[in-house]
């Protein structure tokens, strides 16, 4: 069995990451157009004790890989690696497919640069035309659209950005699970897993707050975090903040929006001073009303924005604060 | 235990600018842009001057790219590293991730290195990738989104960020490589003196022959890459933009906020 596409699932604590079921859609479309059929993709599941998991996932209607190993109970970026190389050596697929995580950008550059293998990023869109794979990726804060081409004998490793495809659910109608016997050498995972830690819940949750005014670095200084929180109050808000402000410590980490932070879904979402970086947008896109403040009219915020005001933010708001007390 | 870094530090055109693409669409206009230092890159280098003071060692500051990139490894060494290396690999754009790592895998070879720092991202290209393929070709344990770093003899017990807050925390043995997070640490200023003295220090360049190549082009690749085209995003934008001066653009943003019904008259 060779060609197709391999997709590796990932799962924490027993839970799948939300990225693996968009990942079966950009699967099973990269299948069709390598000119095989959507099922000529496969789930990889690695773990230990992640049966029932490989299960669930068969219910995605694509066949799953399993490799359950007691030396891939936690993430290593050396176990993955192992366990794939002989995955990917055995079933030569034309694509493996890794969701751009903080886990996937860890092993998919490795696992290329380990085997030799083409790869490629942070993919939003892939495309075939012959023997060439087309991927559609973003540079510069999203303000420039670019396409490359990739053509290879050897299996190309592509990570696909979350949020860039509808995941699919699952299916009627099940596949097969097959255990895939994998050698690995505990030995030589050198990286050990320690522990995994949780951020600590202080302060005000964002993720309840129906309006939430979110400060990013347009605001200048820590001085007008004033100014943002004059504003939430005054619409009932709560400040967030993108994460270079909570890094500087001009706010608490809990207040931060994004990726690596909270994901909010409030009825009304103020970007103040934020470009609209994708790992902010993770976190507020399915605000039900953004408003976007900043003063570039390129900034990516206004593409997920419902209304933009190209504008210094420091001058809209104390202008917008009289305008409602009137 | 006196350590060996090397830090990765990539030259990057401000992303706050707005970009035009060149006429032959295949990179973006390049005769006016301001450069910096990479943000992720900022902490990456900080991290490795900090374990360099604690331990003892040197840090290399290392760089693929043209001849303005020296600019930048000034900086590094007014900052702390002692000693800084251009591969001089001249191609203004450079967008093929994979030879680049595979360029500068090379060249650390050359170097004595416990420990290899990149940045996450670069904010320009975005790959999070150059890291992981070092640690690949090289052969070297890793971890990536590295928020803190202990170093423990031969031995580094390091904090990695995943999605939403939460943290992994791996042992991993010497050498080895990280790419370092946003935030890890608070990069310092360079002091006047030391900006004044690495004006002066020489920056050693690596053509290919240093590393044994007959020209950039011999890079072995098992691939063929090729930019197809850079263009404006297509405008998904729904965004109602709002012009006008602040008064008539606050008039609007409290009208709007009132038919929302966010504020009460
Ligand atoms: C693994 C990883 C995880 C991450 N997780 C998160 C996360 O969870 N949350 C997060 O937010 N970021 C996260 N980031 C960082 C993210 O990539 C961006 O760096 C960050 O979101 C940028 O914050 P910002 O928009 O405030 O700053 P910038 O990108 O610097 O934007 C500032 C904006 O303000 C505008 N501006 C300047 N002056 C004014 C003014 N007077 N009035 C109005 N506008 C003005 C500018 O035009 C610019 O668009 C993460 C990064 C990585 C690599
Ligand atoms: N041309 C380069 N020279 C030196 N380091 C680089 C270069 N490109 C990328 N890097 C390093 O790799 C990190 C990740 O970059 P990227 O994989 O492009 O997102 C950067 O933060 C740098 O530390």
């Amino acid at each position: 069995m060779s060609g197709g596409v391999l997709l590796i699932a990932e799962h924490l604590e027993g839970r799948v990451a939300p990225s693996t079921p968009e990942l079966i859609t950009t699967g099973r479309r990269l299948a069709a157009a390598f000119g095989g059929d959507e099922r000529d993709a496969r789930i990889v599941v690695l773990g230990s004790g992640v049966r029932d998991l490989a299960n669930h996932l068969a219910g995605y209607t694509l066949d799953v890989l399993l490799v359950d190993h007691p030396a891939l109970a936690e993430y290593t970026g050396d176990g993955y690696v192992q366990a794939l190389r002989g995955i990917v050596e055995s079933t030569a697929p034309r694509v493996v497919l890794v969701a751009h995580t903080s886990q996937g950008y860890d092993f998919a550059p490795a696992l290329a640069g380990a085997m030799d293998l083409p790869l490629v990023t942070n993919c939003l869109a892939l495309d075939v035309e012959g023997d060439r794979l087309i991927a559609t990726r973003r540079l510069l804060n999203e303000k420039v659209q670019a396409q490359v081409e990739i053509r290879s004998e050897r299996p190309i490793v592509v990570t696909v950005r979350p949020g860039a495809e509808k995941p699919v659910g699952p299916a009627r109608g099940t596949m097969t699970v097959t255990d895939v016997p994998v050698s690995i050498d505990p030995s030589a995972v050198r990286e050990k897993f320690v522990r995994l830690e949780r951020p600590q819940v202080q302060d005000i949750d964002l993720s309840g707050a129906d309006i939430i005014v979110s400060a990013g670095r347009g605001i200048q200084k820590k001085e007008n975090l004033v100014l943002i929180e004059e504003f939430a109050k005054a619409i009932g808000g709560v400040v967030g903040a993108s994460r270079p402000l909570t890094d500087m410590d001009w706010l608490p980490k809990t207040r931060q929006v994004g990726q690596s932070g909270k994901t909010v879904r409030p009825k009304l979402y103020v970007a103040c001073g934020i470009s609209g970086a994708m790992q902010h947008v993770a976190g507020m896109k399915d605000a039900g009303l953004i408003v976007a403040i900043n003063t570039d009219p390129t900034a990516p915020i206004f593409e997920i924005a419902h209304v933009g005001f190209v504008a210094d933010v420091l001058k809209l708001l104390p202008a917008t604060l009289k305008e409602l007390k009137r | 235990m006196a350590l060996n870094v090397v830090v990765c530090l990539k030259q990057i055109p401000n992303p706050d600018l707005q970009f035009q693409i060149s006429t032959d669409g295949k990179d973006i206009r390049r005769d006016s842009l301001n450069y910096k230092l990479n943000a992720a890159d900022e902490y990456a280098l900080e991290e490795a001057v900090r374990i360099k003071e604690k331990h003892g060692g040197r840090v290399v500051a290392l760089t693929l790219g043209p001849k303005r990139t020296e600019q930048m490894l000034r900086e590094a060494l007014a900052k702390g590293a002692d000693e800084a290396v251009r591969i001089a690999y001249d191609d203004p754009s450079a967008f093929d991730v994979g030879k680049n790592a595979r360029i500068l895998a090379a060249a650390i070879r050359t170097l004595p290195h416990d420990l290899v720092l990149t940045g996450v991202q670069s904010d320009d290209y975005v790959n999070s990738a150059t890291g992981g393929l070092l640690a690949g070709i090289l052969g070297l344990p890793h971890a990536s989104v590295v928020t803190r770093v202990v170093v423990q003899e031969r031995q580094l017990e390091v904090a990695c960020e995943l999605e939403g807050g939460l943290q992994r925390v791996y042992s991993i043995p010497l050498p080895a490589l990280l790419t370092i997070q946003f935030g890890a640490n608070t990069p310092r200023y360079a002091p006047l003196p030391a900006i004044m003295k690495a004006a002066r220090q020489p920056i050693k360049e690596l053509a290919p022959s240093a590393l044994g190549l007959n020209g950039w082009d011999a890079v072995a690749l098992p691939y063929s890459f090729g930019v197809r085209g850079l263009s404006p995003p297509a405008a998904k934008g729904h965004a109602e933009m709002i012009t006008g001066s602040v008064e008539e653009q606050a008039k609007r943003l409290a009208q709007v906020l009132r038919d929302k019904g966010f504020v009460r008259r």
